[in-house]
């Protein structure tokens, strides 16, 4: 079939959907929170120490607002999704000047 | 799977940055070797970073009430094998590092060890076992590529139990309490990440199948079958 893996994509994007939709209906208090303070967090607990002890080693600088992090992340990802767009309609310009194989 | 900058202590980040440089160097030196060897290369290689730069900027919402990233990292262990895969990798996370407090430089090292190298290589084994099989073509990728997600996952919480083992049970107990945190919240985002990359290496291969067999990704008899021509 065709598009089958097209449509296998869709009913996953859809099962995931529905597992977020799951999860926040039998866990009210989520924060879904990333993964990373999540575990730092623990590291926190097993070590028996307070979160704000823990200092970067290397300053760092910190987005100043989580908007301003979604921004930049926002930017990556646009960054990727040029070059891949770029590229993909390249190869599809060169096959078409080919004709059809 | 990032460590945050500041939770790893200074001998673990330079355990993790010893391991991490000569696998970068490797990297480099496939990378021109590759990009030498042919320059149609380019536009793969830009394509399967571009990916990683794509899904790993993703924070996605999990079973486990937190957030995660996929990586993004299976279609390039696949094309160019896991030395090169690291050094985009370290492009991406020094980007995470520098702008987004994610990770950080003195955990570069230890990020880039599961991000880039540990993950990429165990997903690169999966397809390299899958590839010549009857195996169906496809289902090699979403196998590499969801297998290469949560290695990466397993590493960071190996890396962490590692330099913070539990008083009672040691580095097992400590790696059981990360692996909760890390890897049950990575599972149903690796089953996705192995479905979105398998349906772009599905378009890669029908827009370019001459460059996936000049490189040998798969052998000619796949490419033709997964094109529907065989």
């Amino acid at each position: 079939m065709r598009y089958r893996l097209e449509i296998l994509a869709l009913v996953a994007v859809l099962a995931f959907i529905l597992l977020f939709l799951y999860t926040t209906a039998v866990m009210p208090g989520a924060e879904f929170a990333g993964s990373d303070s999540v575990g730092s967090g623990q590291i926190a607990s097993l070590t028996g120490r307070e979160m704000e002890s823990f200092t970067p080693l290397v300053p760092q600088w910190e987005p100043p607002s989580g908007e301003i992090e979604a921004a930049l992340f926002a930017l990556q990802a646009a960054c990727g999704g040029v070059v891949a767009g770029y590229i993909f309609g390249r190869w599809k310009g060169e096959s078409e000047r080919k004709g059809p194989d | 799977m990032h460590i945050m900058e500041g939770f790893l202590p200074l001998e673990w980040c330079l355990v993790w940055w010893a391991v991490a440089i000569p696998f970068l160097c490797w990297g480099v030196y496939r990378l021109r070797r590759v990009l030498d060897a042919d320059r149609e290369a380019l536009p793969l290689l830009g394509v399967t970073g571009a990916f990683i730069f794509i899904l790993s900027s993703l924070k996605l919402p999990s079973v486990t009430g937190s957030c995660s990233h996929p990586t993004g990292t299976g279609l390039s262990a696949i094309c160019f094998g896991p030395a090169i895969t690291s050094v985009v990798c370290m492009v991406v996370l020094l980007f995470q590092s520098l702008f987004l407090a994610h990770g950080g430089l003195s955990v570069l090292g230890a990020n880039i060890v599961s991000m880039g190298i540990v993950g990429p290589a165990v997903g690169y084994l999966v397809y390299r076992a899958l590839r010549d099989t009857r195996v169906n073509l496809f289902f090699t990728v979403f196998l590499a590529c969801a297998v290469a997600d949560l290695v990466t996952y397993l590493t960071t919480s190996l890396e962490l139990a590692l330099a913070y083992p539990a008083e009672v049970g040691g580095v097992a107990a400590s790696f059981g309490v990360f692996f909760i945190i890390f890897a049950i919240t990575q599972v149903p985002l690796a089953i996705i990440e192995g479905i979105v990359l398998a349906l772009v290496f599905k378009y890669i291969i029908q827009l370019k199948p001459e460059i996936i067999s000049r490189l040998r990704i798969f052998p000619d008899g796949a490419i033709r079958a997964a094109r529907g021509e065989g």
